[in-house]
């Protein structure tokens, strides 16, 4: 079992860490913005290509040396899970250096080529945009919201019921492997932590809503598509992780409360099993649907303009901090997703107060 | 409707927010009663400051072209007829460029070409 999900989630890195350039907006290349004009540049192709080849290699190499470690050793599941990790981190270390790599060498191939000089850098906005997007009402989170207060009464309900060692780890089996004493607080804890997860998701959610729709002057309904795509999808991506994540947990807490119906069920195993392989299978669908949303060609290429040139408010290529704009969360410039904009408070907030509750409560109250 | 705002030209951002504006409703991109996007929604799409866009939709409301209505926001008014104090304020600041344009040696057919060639164009697309 620790196995099967360590291999998969080797191979599942390996697979985004190698195609992550391609996954990226067309006119970012490893963090350097380049016009559009420019994408299908010689030099530019071959550093993405490059990349993917040394990537695939390492990640192939160390996947292999895993495995026939694996299969002479014969680790005990911990030691297993502990091998995985650090080769999880290798690879991430490795395409990250690779990527700073590529990043100097883009940066001196723009200076060269002197991009900016002849271009006219313009900004875009599209009126309707925001009455095209189609994101999620944000009252759907109550309905997870809701199912974790009501489990919540339950408990209480039904506290005589509850055994006097209460889980508080499940190890890959289904099988509890920590425990904690009874008190009403440890009874509901797992439910508490849910309740603020779901609160920072909507709070994620409603940032995407007030961020700005980011668009490309030189290719607009490409980048426009891509905009939406990728704020309806993360939506609706982050909405399914919430609810799989609350069944996985409601799941727990009846499981608590009432031992005797989940005994010799096969769900013990079928449920962890099933929210793993559902949260790899969405993410996968996410990146995908996201990757493919601005590989139209543009519909007509002006010569003389390029996007403004935004590269001096990313920091080391990765990170974004523009105090002028009142966007909580931008598209990553590297990878698929968002990221916060540094400057911006409110996004700290959204993030790091439930975080903070969360680390509060897990190590205050046990 | 798209907007286009060039960062580095002398034109102040929030005046060719303005401009831009106008000239979409008078091409009808933009119609009456038509709301446009919030100010915080508009200046992170275009990732400029929102003092920039509150200044051009107060520019906007000071003109008569829009009205601040609570809950709905900027909404785009209608105008069936001009009311005198308009007509003047439009009459003093026509006056410069019809000016210049003399000075700089157009004559009067020309000017009234001029402005039917403006009118075209806003009303073609």
């Amino acid at each position: 079992m620790a196995l099967f999900i360590s291999f998969v989630i080797l191979c599942l890195l390996a697979i985004v860490q190698t195609f992550v350039p391609y996954f990226v907006k067309r006119t970012v290349v490893f963090g350097v913005s380049i016009p559009e004009q420019m994408i299908q540049d010689a030099r530019v192709r071959s550093y993405k290509k490059q990349y993917l080849l040394i990537t695939v290699m390492v990640s192939l190499f160390m996947i292999l040396f895993f495995c026939i470690w694996v299969a002479t050793k014969k680790p005990s599941d911990d030691l297993l899970i502990l091998i995985s990790t650090v080769i999880e981190f290798v690879i991430i270390f490795i395409s990250l250096a690779l990527f700073y790599y590529f990043r100097e060498k883009m940066k001196q191939y723009k200076k060269e080529m002197q991009w900016e000089g002849e271009l006219k850098q313009v900004a875009v906005v599209d009126l309707s945009a925001r009455s095209e997007e189609q994101l999620p009402p944000w009252a759907i989170y109550l309905f997870p919201i809701i199912v974790t207060m009501g489990l919540i009464g339950y408990t209480f309900y039904q506290y005589d019921l509850l055994p006097n060692e209460i889980p508080i780890h499940w190890g890959p089996s289904g099988e509890p492997d920590a425990f904690t004493k009874k008190t009403p607080f440890s009874a509901i804890q797992m439910l508490v932590l849910l309740l603020l997860l779901q609160l920072m998701f909507l709070g994620i959610q409603l940032g995407i809503k007030v961020s700005g729709i980011k668009l490309s002057a030189t290719n607009l309904s490409a980048s426009k598509n891509r905009q939406l795509t990728l704020r309806k999808s993360s939506s609706w991506f982050s909405y399914y992780t919430v609810l799989l994540i609350t069944m996985l947990i409601v799941y727990f807490q009846l499981a608590t409360i009432h031992p005797e119906r989940f005994q010799d069920s096969q769900l013990k195993i079928l449920i962890p099993l099933g929210f793993f392989i559902l949260i790899l299978a969405g993410t996968v669908v996410f990146m995908v649907k996201v990757g493919r949303s601005d590989k139209r060609e543009p519909d007509s290429l002006y010569s003389s303009i390029m996007d403004i040139n935004d590269d001096r408010y990313w920091k080391a290529g990765l990170f974004y901090f523009n105090k002028n704009d009142p966007s909580i969360f931008v598209e990553k410039r590297f990878g698929v997703g968002w990221t916060l904009n540094l400057a911006n408070p409110i996004g700290y907030i959204i993030i790091f107060l439930p975080l903070f509750f969360i680390l509060l409560i897990t190590f205050l109250f046990n | 409707m798209i907007i286009r705002i060039d960062p580095e030209s002398e034109v102040p951002i929030y005046i060719q927010l303005t401009n831009q504006i106008i000239e979409g409703i008078a091409k009808g991109e933009l119609k009456p009663g038509d709301a446009l996007p919030s100010v915080r929604a508009f200046a992170a799409d275009l990732g400029v400051n929102m003092h920039t866009v509150n200044k051009s939709y107060h520019e906007l409301e000071k003109k008569g072209i829009i009205e601040i209505v609570p809950k709905s926001g900027a909404v785009i008014r209608r105008h069936l007829h001009m009311d005198s104090n308009t007509y003047e304020r439009l009459y003093r600041s026509f006056i410069p460029h019809i000016a210049e344009a003399l000075v700089l040696g157009m004559s009067k057919e020309e000017m009234m070409k001029l402005v039917k060639k403006i009118i075209n164009d806003l009303k073609e697309d």
